[in-house]
Protein backbone atom coordinates (compact mmCIF):
# COMPACT_ATOMS: atom_id res chain seq x y z
CA UNK A 1 0.00 0.00 0.00
CA UNK A 2 1.31 3.40 -0.92
CA UNK A 3 2.36 5.66 1.91
CA UNK A 4 -0.04 8.41 0.99
CA UNK A 5 -2.96 6.00 0.77
CA UNK A 6 -2.04 4.46 4.10
CA UNK A 7 -1.77 7.81 5.78
CA UNK A 8 -5.19 8.77 4.37
CA UNK A 9 -6.65 5.51 5.66
CA UNK A 10 -5.30 6.15 9.14
CA UNK A 11 -6.45 9.74 9.05
CA UNK A 12 -9.92 8.33 8.36
CA UNK A 13 -9.59 5.99 11.32
CA UNK A 14 -8.62 8.82 13.65
CA UNK A 15 -11.46 10.98 12.33
CA UNK A 16 -13.81 8.10 13.13
CA UNK A 17 -12.31 7.94 16.62
CA UNK A 18 -12.92 11.67 17.16
CA UNK A 19 -16.42 11.36 15.72
CA UNK A 20 -17.14 8.53 18.14
CA UNK A 21 -15.87 10.55 21.08
CA UNK A 22 -18.00 13.53 20.01
CA UNK A 23 -21.01 11.24 19.64
CA UNK A 24 -20.78 10.43 23.35
CA UNK A 25 -21.48 14.08 24.16
CA UNK A 26 -25.20 14.51 23.72
CA UNK A 27 -26.80 17.82 24.65
CA UNK A 28 -30.10 16.37 23.44
CA UNK A 29 -31.13 12.73 23.13
CA UNK A 30 -34.16 12.02 20.96
CA UNK A 31 -36.40 9.19 22.13
CA UNK A 32 -35.66 6.66 19.37
CA UNK A 33 -31.91 6.68 19.27
CA UNK A 34 -31.28 9.86 17.33
CA UNK A 35 -29.50 12.62 19.15
CA UNK A 36 -28.02 16.04 18.77
CA UNK A 37 -24.32 15.68 19.47
CA UNK A 38 -21.43 18.06 19.65
CA UNK A 39 -21.03 17.99 15.87
CA UNK A 40 -20.10 14.32 15.73
CA UNK A 41 -20.48 14.33 11.95
CA UNK A 42 -17.91 17.07 11.45
CA UNK A 43 -14.85 14.76 11.36
CA UNK A 44 -16.42 12.55 8.69
CA UNK A 45 -17.62 15.54 6.64
CA UNK A 46 -14.21 17.13 6.92
CA UNK A 47 -12.46 13.92 5.92
CA UNK A 48 -14.71 13.56 2.86
CA UNK A 49 -14.07 17.12 1.78
CA UNK A 50 -10.33 16.64 2.19
CA UNK A 51 -10.09 13.30 0.45
CA UNK A 52 -13.04 13.04 -1.87
CA UNK A 53 -16.37 11.27 -1.81
CA UNK A 54 -15.16 7.69 -2.36
CA UNK A 55 -12.85 7.72 0.64
CA UNK A 56 -15.41 9.70 2.59
CA UNK A 57 -18.10 7.10 1.98
CA UNK A 58 -15.74 4.34 3.08
CA UNK A 59 -14.93 6.18 6.30
CA UNK A 60 -18.62 6.90 6.82
CA UNK A 61 -19.51 3.23 6.45
CA UNK A 62 -16.74 2.29 8.89
CA UNK A 63 -18.02 4.91 11.33
CA UNK A 64 -21.58 3.61 10.96
CA UNK A 65 -20.49 0.03 11.56
CA UNK A 66 -18.52 1.16 14.60
CA UNK A 67 -21.58 2.92 15.99
CA UNK A 68 -23.48 -0.30 15.40
CA UNK A 69 -20.86 -2.31 17.25
CA UNK A 70 -20.60 0.14 20.15
CA UNK A 71 -24.11 1.44 20.67
CA UNK A 72 -26.56 -0.61 18.67
CA UNK A 73 -30.16 0.45 18.39
CA UNK A 74 -31.79 -2.37 16.53
CA UNK A 75 -35.51 -2.67 15.92
CA UNK A 76 -35.75 -4.13 12.43
CA UNK A 77 -33.42 -6.10 10.10
CA UNK A 78 -33.61 -3.56 7.28
CA UNK A 79 -33.37 -0.66 9.70
CA UNK A 80 -29.93 -1.90 10.81
CA UNK A 81 -28.50 -1.42 7.33
CA UNK A 82 -30.26 1.87 6.66
CA UNK A 83 -29.53 3.48 10.03
CA UNK A 84 -25.90 2.51 10.32
CA UNK A 85 -23.60 1.75 7.38
CA UNK A 86 -25.78 3.43 4.76
CA UNK A 87 -26.81 6.54 6.69
CA UNK A 88 -23.29 7.36 7.78
CA UNK A 89 -21.80 6.27 4.46
CA UNK A 90 -23.94 8.84 2.68
CA UNK A 91 -22.26 11.55 4.74
CA UNK A 92 -19.32 10.94 2.42
CA UNK A 93 -21.29 12.56 -0.40
CA UNK A 94 -20.09 15.85 1.02
CA UNK A 95 -16.80 15.08 -0.72
CA UNK A 96 -18.41 15.66 -4.11
CA UNK A 97 -18.40 19.41 -3.71
CA UNK A 98 -14.78 20.19 -3.09
CA UNK A 99 -14.45 23.39 -1.13
CA UNK A 100 -18.08 24.39 -1.52
CA UNK A 101 -18.74 23.58 2.09
CA UNK A 102 -22.33 24.70 2.43
CA UNK A 103 -23.34 22.43 -0.45
CA UNK A 104 -21.09 19.61 0.79
CA UNK A 105 -22.25 19.59 4.39
CA UNK A 106 -25.90 20.01 3.42
CA UNK A 107 -25.88 17.22 0.86
CA UNK A 108 -23.97 14.87 3.18
CA UNK A 109 -26.39 15.37 6.02
CA UNK A 110 -29.34 15.27 3.64
CA UNK A 111 -28.09 11.85 2.53
CA UNK A 112 -28.01 10.70 6.11
CA UNK A 113 -31.47 12.14 6.69
CA UNK A 114 -32.93 10.28 3.70
CA UNK A 115 -31.53 7.00 4.94
CA UNK A 116 -32.92 7.47 8.45
CA UNK A 117 -36.19 8.70 6.96
CA UNK A 118 -36.59 5.56 4.87
CA UNK A 119 -35.68 3.42 7.84
CA UNK A 120 -38.33 5.15 9.95
CA UNK A 121 -40.94 4.58 7.26
CA UNK A 122 -40.06 0.90 7.02
CA UNK A 123 -40.12 0.48 10.77
CA UNK A 124 -43.52 2.11 11.19
CA UNK A 125 -44.96 0.28 8.20
CA UNK A 126 -44.19 -3.01 9.92
CA UNK A 127 -45.05 -1.99 13.49
CA UNK A 128 -47.76 0.62 13.48
CA UNK A 129 -51.34 0.15 12.38
CA UNK A 130 -52.49 1.25 8.95
CA UNK A 131 -53.64 4.75 8.26
CA UNK A 132 -50.92 6.61 10.11
CA UNK A 133 -49.14 9.41 8.37
CA UNK A 134 -45.85 7.54 8.46
CA UNK A 135 -44.01 9.79 6.03
CA UNK A 136 -44.71 12.87 8.05
CA UNK A 137 -43.73 11.35 11.40
CA UNK A 138 -40.51 9.91 10.12
CA UNK A 139 -39.49 13.17 8.49
CA UNK A 140 -40.42 15.20 11.56
CA UNK A 141 -38.67 12.86 13.96
CA UNK A 142 -35.44 12.58 12.02
CA UNK A 143 -35.47 16.23 11.16
CA UNK A 144 -35.84 17.13 14.83
CA UNK A 145 -32.28 16.11 15.64
CA UNK A 146 -30.60 16.32 12.23
CA UNK A 147 -31.59 19.93 11.62
CA UNK A 148 -29.76 21.22 14.73
CA UNK A 149 -26.87 18.92 13.81
CA UNK A 150 -26.81 20.45 10.33
CA UNK A 151 -26.58 23.94 11.79
CA UNK A 152 -23.83 22.91 14.22
CA UNK A 153 -21.89 21.13 11.47
CA UNK A 154 -22.20 24.04 9.04
CA UNK A 155 -20.99 26.54 11.60
CA UNK A 156 -18.15 24.28 12.73
CA UNK A 157 -16.93 23.46 9.24
CA UNK A 158 -17.25 27.00 7.95
CA UNK A 159 -15.78 28.93 10.87
CA UNK A 160 -13.52 26.48 12.63
CA UNK A 161 -12.27 23.81 10.29
CA UNK A 162 -12.29 25.52 6.91
CA UNK A 163 -8.51 25.68 6.78
CA UNK A 164 -8.22 21.92 7.11
CA UNK A 165 -10.08 21.34 3.87
CA UNK A 166 -7.28 22.87 1.87
CA UNK A 167 -5.21 19.75 2.16
CA UNK A 168 -1.52 19.98 3.05
CA UNK A 169 -1.91 23.39 4.54
CA UNK A 170 -2.46 21.72 7.88
CA UNK A 171 1.03 20.28 7.68
CA UNK A 172 2.32 23.73 8.47
CA UNK A 173 0.38 23.59 11.70
CA UNK A 174 1.88 20.36 12.75
CA UNK A 175 5.16 21.51 14.16
CA UNK B 1 -15.55 12.49 29.99
CA UNK B 2 -13.48 9.90 31.77
CA UNK B 3 -14.27 6.31 32.43
CA UNK B 4 -16.53 5.69 29.49
CA UNK B 5 -16.47 2.03 28.70
CA UNK B 6 -16.77 1.58 24.99
CA UNK B 7 -19.47 -0.82 23.96
CA UNK B 8 -21.58 -3.02 26.15
CA UNK B 9 -19.28 -6.00 26.29
CA UNK B 10 -19.20 -7.97 29.52
CA UNK B 11 -16.08 -10.15 29.61
CA UNK B 12 -16.60 -13.81 30.29
CA UNK B 13 -15.72 -17.28 29.17
CA UNK B 14 -19.11 -18.86 28.63
CA UNK B 15 -20.03 -21.05 25.69
CA UNK B 16 -21.67 -18.01 24.06
CA UNK B 17 -18.61 -15.81 24.68
CA UNK B 18 -16.40 -18.44 23.07
CA UNK B 19 -18.42 -18.71 19.88
CA UNK B 20 -16.80 -17.41 16.73
CA UNK B 21 -17.93 -13.80 16.10
CA UNK B 22 -18.97 -14.77 12.58
CA UNK B 23 -21.27 -17.43 14.00
CA UNK B 24 -22.81 -14.94 16.37
CA UNK B 25 -23.31 -12.24 13.74
CA UNK B 26 -24.88 -14.67 11.27
CA UNK B 27 -27.13 -16.23 13.89
CA UNK B 28 -28.22 -12.82 15.18
CA UNK B 29 -29.14 -11.77 11.68
CA UNK B 30 -31.02 -15.02 11.05
CA UNK B 31 -32.79 -14.58 14.39
CA UNK B 32 -33.92 -11.07 13.45
CA UNK B 33 -35.34 -12.20 10.15
CA UNK B 34 -37.02 -15.27 11.67
CA UNK B 35 -38.83 -13.04 14.16
CA UNK B 36 -40.56 -11.42 11.22
CA UNK B 37 -41.61 -14.78 9.82
CA UNK B 38 -43.71 -15.55 12.89
CA UNK B 39 -47.32 -14.49 12.55
CA UNK B 40 -49.03 -15.62 15.75
CA UNK B 41 -48.27 -16.03 19.42
CA UNK B 42 -47.61 -19.76 19.36
CA UNK B 43 -44.69 -19.16 17.02
CA UNK B 44 -42.93 -17.13 19.72
CA UNK B 45 -42.35 -20.32 21.70
CA UNK B 46 -39.24 -20.98 19.61
CA UNK B 47 -37.41 -17.64 19.80
CA UNK B 48 -38.30 -17.32 23.48
CA UNK B 49 -36.84 -20.75 24.21
CA UNK B 50 -33.81 -19.89 22.06
CA UNK B 51 -33.16 -16.64 23.90
CA UNK B 52 -33.63 -18.19 27.33
CA UNK B 53 -31.22 -21.00 26.48
CA UNK B 54 -28.65 -18.57 25.07
CA UNK B 55 -28.95 -16.26 28.09
CA UNK B 56 -28.47 -19.10 30.54
CA UNK B 57 -25.47 -20.35 28.59
CA UNK B 58 -23.96 -16.86 28.40
CA UNK B 59 -24.08 -16.43 32.19
CA UNK B 60 -25.08 -12.80 31.78
CA UNK B 61 -27.53 -11.59 34.39
CA UNK B 62 -31.01 -10.59 33.31
CA UNK B 63 -30.31 -7.17 34.78
CA UNK B 64 -27.97 -6.27 31.92
CA UNK B 65 -30.44 -7.36 29.30
CA UNK B 66 -33.24 -5.37 30.88
CA UNK B 67 -30.91 -2.40 30.99
CA UNK B 68 -30.53 -2.75 27.22
CA UNK B 69 -34.29 -2.31 26.88
CA UNK B 70 -34.37 0.95 28.75
CA UNK B 71 -33.29 3.32 25.94
CA UNK B 72 -35.89 1.70 23.71
CA UNK B 73 -38.72 1.96 26.21
CA UNK B 74 -40.28 4.89 24.39
CA UNK B 75 -40.48 3.10 21.08
CA UNK B 76 -41.84 -0.04 22.76
CA UNK B 77 -44.54 1.92 24.57
CA UNK B 78 -45.38 3.94 21.47
CA UNK B 79 -45.75 0.80 19.40
CA UNK B 80 -48.07 -0.66 22.02
CA UNK B 81 -50.20 2.45 22.42
CA UNK B 82 -50.55 3.10 18.69
CA UNK B 83 -51.69 -0.43 18.07
CA UNK B 84 -53.91 -0.45 21.13
CA UNK B 85 -55.93 2.60 20.15
CA UNK B 86 -55.78 2.78 16.38
CA UNK B 87 -56.86 -0.70 15.40
CA UNK B 88 -60.58 -1.01 14.84
CA UNK B 89 -62.49 -4.01 16.06
CA UNK B 90 -64.44 -5.31 19.04
CA UNK B 91 -64.35 -2.63 21.73
CA UNK B 92 -63.29 -3.71 25.20
CA UNK B 93 -63.00 -0.38 26.93
CA UNK B 94 -63.57 3.25 26.09
CA UNK B 95 -61.71 6.31 27.36
CA UNK B 96 -63.38 9.39 25.95
CA UNK B 97 -62.95 9.39 22.20
CA UNK B 98 -60.42 6.56 22.32
CA UNK B 99 -61.37 2.95 22.41
CA UNK B 100 -59.33 -0.12 23.17
CA UNK B 101 -60.23 -3.02 20.99
CA UNK B 102 -59.59 -6.70 21.35
CA UNK B 103 -57.71 -6.71 18.06
CA UNK B 104 -55.65 -3.71 19.14
CA UNK B 105 -54.65 -5.38 22.38
CA UNK B 106 -53.71 -8.53 20.52
CA UNK B 107 -51.73 -6.73 17.83
CA UNK B 108 -50.04 -4.39 20.32
CA UNK B 109 -48.87 -7.21 22.54
CA UNK B 110 -47.71 -9.16 19.51
CA UNK B 111 -45.62 -6.27 18.19
CA UNK B 112 -44.16 -5.44 21.58
CA UNK B 113 -43.12 -9.03 22.15
CA UNK B 114 -41.38 -9.04 18.78
CA UNK B 115 -39.55 -5.81 19.55
CA UNK B 116 -38.45 -7.02 22.98
CA UNK B 117 -37.18 -10.31 21.55
CA UNK B 118 -35.36 -8.42 18.80
CA UNK B 119 -33.66 -6.10 21.25
CA UNK B 120 -32.74 -8.79 23.76
CA UNK B 121 -31.49 -11.07 20.97
CA UNK B 122 -29.25 -8.44 19.44
CA UNK B 123 -27.99 -7.16 22.77
CA UNK B 124 -26.91 -10.69 23.60
CA UNK B 125 -24.49 -10.34 20.69
CA UNK B 126 -22.93 -7.10 21.89
CA UNK B 127 -22.92 -8.22 25.53
CA UNK B 128 -20.89 -11.33 24.77
CA UNK B 129 -18.61 -10.06 21.99
CA UNK B 130 -16.09 -7.25 22.32
CA UNK B 131 -16.16 -4.50 19.67
CA UNK B 132 -12.78 -5.55 18.35
CA UNK B 133 -13.85 -9.18 17.95
CA UNK B 134 -17.01 -8.03 16.22
CA UNK B 135 -14.89 -5.98 13.84
CA UNK B 136 -12.79 -9.05 13.05
CA UNK B 137 -15.99 -10.95 12.40
CA UNK B 138 -17.32 -8.24 10.10
CA UNK B 139 -14.07 -8.20 8.14
CA UNK B 140 -14.10 -11.94 7.72
CA UNK B 141 -17.75 -11.98 6.64
CA UNK B 142 -17.19 -9.17 4.13
CA UNK B 143 -14.07 -10.77 2.68
CA UNK B 144 -15.89 -12.76 -0.04
CA UNK B 145 -17.33 -9.46 -1.31
CA UNK B 146 -13.90 -7.92 -1.80
CA UNK B 147 -13.93 -9.58 -5.23
CA UNK B 148 -16.74 -7.24 -6.26
CA UNK B 149 -14.95 -4.23 -4.85
CA UNK B 150 -15.97 -4.10 -1.20
CA UNK B 151 -12.84 -2.91 0.62
CA UNK B 152 -13.36 -5.28 3.55
CA UNK B 153 -9.85 -5.01 4.91
CA UNK B 154 -9.66 -1.22 4.75
CA UNK B 155 -13.05 -0.95 6.43
CA UNK B 156 -12.04 -3.22 9.28
CA UNK B 157 -8.62 -1.61 9.57
CA UNK B 158 -10.21 1.80 10.03
CA UNK B 159 -12.59 0.44 12.66
CA UNK B 160 -9.78 -1.33 14.49
CA UNK B 161 -7.50 1.71 14.55
CA UNK B 162 -10.42 3.91 15.58
CA UNK B 163 -11.26 1.58 18.46
CA UNK B 164 -7.65 1.49 19.53
CA UNK B 165 -7.35 5.27 19.49
CA UNK B 166 -10.63 6.28 21.10
CA UNK B 167 -9.16 6.02 24.63
CA UNK B 168 -5.91 7.67 23.51
CA UNK B 169 -7.69 10.60 21.92
CA UNK B 170 -9.96 10.95 24.94
CA UNK B 171 -6.91 11.23 27.13
CA UNK B 172 -5.49 13.74 24.71
CA UNK B 173 -8.71 15.78 24.83
CA UNK B 174 -8.38 15.81 28.58
CA UNK B 175 -4.80 17.03 28.37
CA UNK B 176 -5.72 19.78 25.92
CA UNK B 177 -8.58 20.85 28.18
CA UNK B 178 -6.24 21.10 31.14
CA UNK B 179 -3.66 22.99 29.09
CA UNK B 180 -6.29 25.49 27.97
CA UNK B 181 -7.62 25.81 31.50
CA UNK B 182 -4.09 26.60 32.68
CA UNK B 183 -4.17 29.42 30.14
CA UNK B 184 -7.38 30.69 31.66
CA UNK B 185 -9.98 28.99 29.47
CA UNK B 186 -13.40 28.60 31.02
CA UNK B 187 -15.51 25.66 29.87
CA UNK B 188 -18.23 25.53 32.45
CA UNK B 189 -19.91 28.92 32.59
CA UNK B 190 -21.85 31.17 30.27
CA UNK B 191 -24.76 30.54 27.95
CA UNK B 192 -24.95 27.82 25.34
CA UNK B 193 -23.28 29.88 22.58
CA UNK B 194 -20.43 30.83 24.85
CA UNK B 195 -19.93 27.24 25.86
CA UNK B 196 -20.02 26.02 22.28
CA UNK B 197 -17.37 28.60 21.42
CA UNK B 198 -15.23 27.44 24.32
CA UNK B 199 -15.02 23.99 22.70
CA UNK B 200 -13.18 25.39 19.67
CA UNK B 201 -9.76 25.68 21.41
CA UNK B 202 -10.08 22.00 22.32
CA UNK B 203 -11.18 20.66 18.97
CA UNK B 204 -8.67 22.45 16.77
CA UNK B 205 -5.57 21.06 18.53
CA UNK B 206 -7.26 17.67 18.69
CA UNK B 207 -7.72 17.59 14.92
CA UNK B 208 -4.23 18.86 14.23
CA UNK B 209 -2.70 16.24 16.46
CA UNK B 210 -4.86 13.58 14.80
CA UNK B 211 -3.56 14.58 11.36
CA UNK B 212 -0.01 14.46 12.60
CA UNK B 213 -0.55 11.17 14.34
CA UNK B 214 -1.94 9.71 11.11
CA UNK B 215 1.32 10.52 9.34
CA UNK B 216 3.42 9.08 12.12
CA UNK B 217 1.37 5.94 12.38
CA UNK B 218 1.52 5.47 8.61
CA UNK B 219 5.30 5.68 8.79
CA UNK B 220 5.45 3.26 11.69
CA UNK B 221 3.22 0.76 9.92
CA UNK B 222 5.14 1.08 6.70
CA UNK B 223 8.45 0.47 8.47
CA UNK B 224 6.92 -2.73 9.79
CA UNK B 225 6.09 -3.71 6.24
CA UNK B 226 2.34 -3.21 6.35
CA UNK B 227 1.13 -3.58 2.80
CA UNK B 228 -2.63 -3.73 3.01
CA UNK B 229 -4.84 -6.74 3.52
CA UNK B 230 -3.48 -9.06 0.91
CA UNK B 231 -1.65 -12.10 2.26
CA UNK B 232 -1.73 -10.64 5.71
CA UNK B 233 -1.66 -13.23 8.47
CA UNK B 234 -3.17 -12.93 11.92
CA UNK B 235 -1.94 -13.72 15.37
CA UNK B 236 -5.38 -14.81 16.52
CA UNK B 237 -7.05 -16.62 13.70
CA UNK B 238 -10.80 -16.99 13.82
CA UNK B 239 -11.60 -20.65 14.16
CA UNK B 240 -14.93 -22.39 14.20
CA UNK B 241 -15.31 -25.31 16.60
CA UNK B 242 -17.94 -27.91 17.40
CA UNK B 243 -19.59 -25.30 19.62
CA UNK B 244 -20.24 -23.17 16.56
CA UNK B 245 -21.67 -26.19 14.80
CA UNK B 246 -23.97 -26.79 17.77
CA UNK B 247 -25.05 -23.15 17.65
CA UNK B 248 -25.87 -23.43 13.94
CA UNK B 249 -27.86 -26.61 14.55
CA UNK B 250 -29.82 -24.88 17.32
CA UNK B 251 -30.53 -22.01 14.92
CA UNK B 252 -31.64 -24.54 12.31
CA UNK B 253 -34.15 -25.93 14.80
CA UNK B 254 -35.31 -22.38 15.56
CA UNK B 255 -35.73 -21.66 11.86
CA UNK B 256 -37.68 -24.88 11.31
CA UNK B 257 -39.92 -24.06 14.24
CA UNK B 258 -40.62 -20.51 13.10
CA UNK B 259 -41.31 -21.57 9.52
CA UNK B 260 -43.53 -24.43 10.66
CA UNK B 261 -45.51 -22.11 12.93
CA UNK B 262 -46.22 -19.86 9.99
CA UNK B 263 -46.86 -22.25 7.16
CA UNK B 264 -48.01 -25.52 8.74
CA UNK B 265 -50.13 -24.65 11.76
Amino acid sequence: MERKALSTLIEGALMIAIATILSFIKPYQAPFGGSVTLGSMVPILLYSMRNGAAKGILAGVAYGLLQLVIEPYIVHPVQVILDYPLAFGLLGLSGLFGKRIVAGVTVGILGRFLSHFLSGVIFFESNAPEGMNVLFYSAAYNGSYLLPELVISLLAVRFVFYRFICRDRDRSFSN
Amino acid sequence: MREITIGQYIPGNSAIHRLDPRTKILITFAFMILLFVIDDFTGYVFPVAFIIAASILSGISVRYMVRGLRPLLVIILLTFILNLFLIKGRVIYEIGPLSITYEGLYQGTFMVLRLVLLIVGTSLLTLTTSPITLTDGIESLLKPFSKIGVPAHELAMMMTIALRFIPTLMEETDKIMKAQMARGADFSSGNIIKRAKSVVPILVPLFISAFRRADELAMAMESRCYRGGENRTRMKKLQMTWEDLAAFIATGVLAAGCLASRFLW
